[in-house]
């Protein structure tokens, strides 16, 4: 089943001089098992979209349907505990948000607070601890004491080891070192590779979104502008310039050289694919 | 002279493990220096020294003269300016006008004069539809660049941005880099920006890496960008450009250009001359 928004509007400060529509009339369906990114200028709408996704906003007008549950505006809802154990939301700077006095106790505090024994819930934790690549001598570590890249990976196994189907992230790479991104790219690859996981990345890195995103939702001003597969919309000069989106200078690469009769398959995203279908036309 | 020089500094949070390693360099007054590094390189915490924001217990670091130690401190923050990562943690007015205004007051302009003042700056940043917004209604890459605008008002002479444009979407990022690269066109304005940002190191004048603490490398970005296998050997990332480089000339390709316009029109020329 997809996820479904329907006719959905959020609204900021309703009924204040301030007030603000941040989502207005939005409709998407999006496909399940698929690697989603949803784009878009800074105060676009992105993060009140995802936050719809596992109720911590709840629609001011409209409905969303996601797995067996839907939210309905202005219907009250009982199920919120389990829908949020489905749909894992990590936050931006979801880092600053450890608090246990070891890693293992606080990536524990999820599947504990969703009803799992202790033991269960112990073993949950150690299990996605290894998933995303933290050594088990770290585990009684104080999650004060490592790295920054680190500490994401720390709070993106909280969410993992409630086994969550839809898993939302919600600017996973910002701020990170490139090697601390490359490892939370990879990290999410796998989920969704291996383990089928739905993943659905807010992002501002169209680099990444153009590597490793299936398909890409374009917001604007609360609006839908694009959804679909990702090599279409950065393959379209006249949507990024309509949607103010900046080409990834592999994408600027690409396209000048498909202008200047160079053939080049659309499954060539590396700067190394590239070179190597031109060496080919060209004399040495 | 230069304006900032900073001698052997040594500098260790717990003791055990030093964060900035017998550190020397010097910046010239009017440029703009990065610095670059992954996380743990001790970029960050250079930056807190030079600002004051930590003490210096061994090596010296002498801004415009004045060493940088308690009796200094004050007089040396007035003329410096510092954007940090996170603008959450730096909005303290209660609109973006607010906001701006607060460093003005502190340095006592006189009430009639701010408005303009206000105005040239939230405009300089992109913000000036925004002056009556409260904070909780501005995204994380408006709010940072209120707080830039709220420190350009200030005239520091030196500015330091610790990853400031990190949070930025694309084309914030790009706005900032481009009001970073203007401001660098003043010469009374020194710049020193902390980055992970490897395309913004090519608009500095200079570029210091640092690893595990040390200088790993300091010259002009081309000089640092000649080298990418040393890049890569401490993880970090080489520009677009250079890797379009690198990637042709593993097919005996060599480009020479500098931007990528330039290296597709030599591969055009490569395909009809030969």
């Amino acid at each position: 089943m997809p996820i479904s928004f329907k006719s959905l509007s959020y609204i900021y400060n309703k009924d204040m001089p301030y007030a603000h529509k941040a989502l207005d009339n939005i409709n998407l369906d999006i496909k399940e098992g698929v690697i989603t990114a949803i784009i878009g200028e800074t105060g676009s709408g992105k993060s009140t979209l995802v936050e719809h996704l596992n109720a911590l906003l709840l629609p001011d007008e409209g409905s969303l349907q996601i797995l067996d549950y839907e939210i309905v505006a202005g219907v009250k809802q009982k199920f919120l505990k389990p829908l949020r154990k489905d749909v894992g939301l990590v936050f931006q700077f979801s880092e600053y948000q450890l608090f246990e006095e070891t890693i293992i106790k606080d990536v524990a505090f999820g599947p504990l607070n969703f009803g799992f024994a202790p033991e269960e819930a112990i073993k949950r934790a150690a299990e996605a601890l290894k998933l995303v690549g933290i050594d088990q001598s770290l585990f009684e570590v104080s999650p004060l004491e490592i790295s920054g890249g680190q500490k994401r990976r720390v709070a993106i196994a909280g969410i993992i080891a409630c086994d969550p189907k839809i898993i939302v992230l919600d600017e996973p790479t910002a701020g990170l070192d490139p090697q601390g991104a490359k490892e939370i790219i990879s990290l999410f690859v796998n989920l969704n590779r291996k383990l089928n996981k739905t993943i659905i990345i807010v992002s501002h890195d169209n680099e990444m979104v153009y590597n490793y995103c299936e398909e890409t939702v374009v917001l604007s001003h609360g609006k839908i502008m694009y959804h679909g597969k990702t090599t279409d919309l950065f393959a379209d000069k006249e949507k990024l310039k309509e949607f103010n989106l900046l080409e990834p200078q592999i994408v600027e690469l690409k396209n000048m050289l498909i202008e200047k009769g160079f053939k080049i398959s659309s499954e060539a995203r590396t700067i190394e694919m590239i070179a190597k279908e031109v060496a080919g036309q060209v004399k040495r | 002279m230069s304006l900032i020089e900073v001698k052997d500094v040594t500098f260790s949070y717990n003791g055990t493990r030093n964060a900035v390693d017998g550190v020397s360099f010097d910046i010239e007054k009017g440029s703009y220096v990065t610095i670059i590094g992954h996380n743990g390189s001790g970029k960050s915490t250079m930056a807190k020294l030079i600002a004051g924001l930590l003490p210096i217990k061994k090596g010296k670091i002498v801004i415009d003269g004045d060493e940088v130690n308690e009796e200094n401190i004050a007089m040396i923050r007035n003329k410096l300016g510092i954007v940090f990562q996170n603008p959450d943690n730096q909005f303290i007015g209660s609109t973006v006008k607010d906001d701006i205004a607060f460093g003005l007051e502190n340095k006592m302009v006189e009430s009639e004069k701010m408005p303009a003042i206000i105005e040239e700056y939230a405009n300089k940043v992109g913000l000036s539809a925004f002056l009556n917004y409260e904070p909780q209604n501005l995204s994380g890459g408006q709010k940072q660049r209120v707080a830039i605008a709220g420190i350009l008002a200030m005239h520091p002479s030196i500015l330091i941005f610790d990853e400031a444009t990190s949070m930025l979407d694309p084309k914030g990022k790009k706005e900032i880099k481009q009001l970073m690269y203007e401001l660098s066109g003043d010469d009374e304005i020194t710049i020193i920006s902390i980055t992970h940002d490897i395309e913004e190191v090519l608009q500095s004048d200079d570029c210091i890496v640092l690893n595990k603490g040390k200088i790993f490398m300091h010259g002009k970005p081309e000089a640092v960008f000649k080298e990418p296998e040393k890049l890569r050997e401490i993880d970090l990332d080489i520009p677009f450009v250079e890797q379009t480089r690198e990637a042709f000339g593993k097919y005996k390709i060599r480009l020479k250009s500098d931007d990528l316009k330039g290296m597709v029109d030599e591969l055009c020329r490569y395909r009809s001359n030969h």
